[in-house]
């Protein structure tokens, strides 16, 4: 629940349009402090991202998106961008739509950003991998709940006629039509964030014992000496 | 949901039709304007018209049927969704639903499938900050490789008992197996800086300038373009 399937066509022009200049200027502010060393090892982490976006793990094609071990590991700014490239290439796939990347970006991005700072809190307390599960899980509901923010918009002001879509015209539902999503969606989101968590746990658990340098907590001179 | 962006990727760079030959900027803003009426139509029958449009591009694009399928159809799923929880008892809004979005997602295909992806990103990215275009194309670079050893490891993990058991450890162990490719993806962005390097990187992956060279198959995207705004203008106001 940390990635908008909205296709194409769903939204009104009023929420996807200033979501996608709104990405666009944080992505001028995100890309300021990149070298291009960072951007490749950004670059390979995005496509950890897509990969795990691309391989199902049960019903409804229920997928990971690691958009919080992701965060740790790259930093909120890192992270922004590996989330504007991978929702790029998941609507060339047809994978959300092209008018939805913004608001895609931002739910995604939003949950990377979240995991660093709380990682960063609890590490002094935990174990890496303890802080890394912590971590997804507040960035896991922080997506989560603006996902189901920009789902009750779509719910209640998506265009039901031609014409409606892009000139500011919206047809309000019933109350009732949201909670078809949110009854769907809910339960989703619970069991979404406890998987990402466990997974983060296992990513986790494994930097710890074989490349700790990695992590945010690890040695940081050899970070700096291979990734600056 | 990767394995037809993979055969796309192919017929993108090995097929032989007039939008293979047409410049990607030409299709790119034709695919803008496509995606955008599409979104915007005011009348149903403009809507309709723009899609069949849609289909006729991708049919003569000469891509297989079951890829397009494949990559077009995969909105409807999520379509369905908002199509039951927006019932209202008539056709027109489940038909407005699902015609969108399918229309944008043929439109997709239609791209995708005709034009190599350094072209799509190259224009893309003179729009887009440094760095953020070239993390663009380091992550489709990278997206191939890294999935197939996503896709060894599972089943490795699966054939060595690693996904046995209750959820909680399989589920660790599948992190486990993402840590791996997390610090293969670290060893590969390390070698892949210092190849840029060797090979004179300049600071900024430059997409090849040829995605905005015109040739003669650009004339079909004229003439797609012009019956694009010929419908619009024709349709526009058709209840």
């Amino acid at each position: 629940m940390s990635h908008l399937h909205v296709p194409d066509g769903l939204l009104p022009l009023w929420l996807w349009g200033p979501g996608l200049l709104l990405v666009l200027g944080m992505l001028a502010l995100a890309s300021r402090s990149a070298t291009p060393q960072r951007v490749a090892y950004q670059g390979a982490l995005g496509a950890l991202m897509l990969a795990a976006n691309a391989l199902p793990l049960g019903p409804l094609e229920y997928h990971l998106t690691l958009s919080g071990p992701i965060g740790i590991l790259l930093g909120p700014a890192g992270a922004f961008q590996a989330a504007f490239a991978v929702s790029v290439i998941l609507a060339l796939l047809g994978h959300g739509g092209f008018t939805v990347v913004g608001l895609n970006t931002l739910v995604l991005g939003a949950g990377a950003a979240v995991a660093r700072p709380v990682y960063t809190a609890l590490v002094a307390i935990v174990r890496p991998r303890t802080a890394m599960a912590w971590g997804t899980a507040s960035g896991q509901a922080v997506a989560g709940g603006l996902w189901l923010l920009v789902m009750a918009a779509t719910a209640r002001f998506a265009p039901s006629h031609p014409g409606a879509a892009g000139l500011g015209h919206h047809t309000e539902s019933p109350a009732a039509h949201f909670e078809v999503l949110a009854a769907f969606a809910f339960p989703l989101w619970l069991v979404g964030t406890a998987v990402e968590a466990m997974v983060a746990w296992g990513i986790g658990r494994f930097l710890e014992r074989v490349h700790p340098a990695l992590l945010p907590g690890g040695d940081p001179s050899v970070v700096h000496a291979e990734v600056a | 949901m990767i394995n037809p962006l993979a055969q796309m990727d192919y017929y993108a760079s090995s097929g032989g039709t007039p939008w293979h030959r047409a410049s990607a900027l030409g299709k790119l803003l034709l695919a803008a304007g496509t995606i955008g009426l599409a979104v915007s139509a005011p009348t149903w029958v403009l809507l309709g018209a723009v899609h069949a449009m849609a289909w006729g591009l991708v049919l003569t694009s000469r891509l297989p049927g079951r890829l397009v399928v494949a990559a077009a159809g995969y909105p409807l799923l999520f379509s369905a969704l908002f199509i039951v929880s927006r019932w209202d008892g008539t056709l027109i809004t489940p038909l407005t639903l699902a015609l969108r979005p399918l229309t944008a997602s043929l439109i997709a295909a239609w791209l995708v499938g005709t034009t190599p992806y350094p072209d799509i990103f190259a224009p893309l990215s003179r729009g887009l900050p440094r760095h953020v275009a070239d993390s663009l194309f380091l992550t489709y670079r990278a997206l191939f490789a890294l999935l197939a050893r996503a896709e060894r490891l599972l089943r490795a993990l699966r054939l060595r008992g690693g996904w046995s058991g209750p959820p909680r450890r399989r589920l660790a162990h599948a992190g486990e197996g993402f840590g791996t490719l997390v610090v293969h993806g670290f060893e590969r962005s390390q070698r892949l800086y210092a190849t840029m390097r060797l090979r004179g990187h300049s600071g900024r992956i430059c997409g090849c300038r040829h995605y905005a060279e015109a040739s003669a198959a650009d004339v079909w995207v004229a003439v797609a373009a012009l019956s694009l705004a010929g419908l619009a203008v024709l349709l526009w106001r058709v209840p």
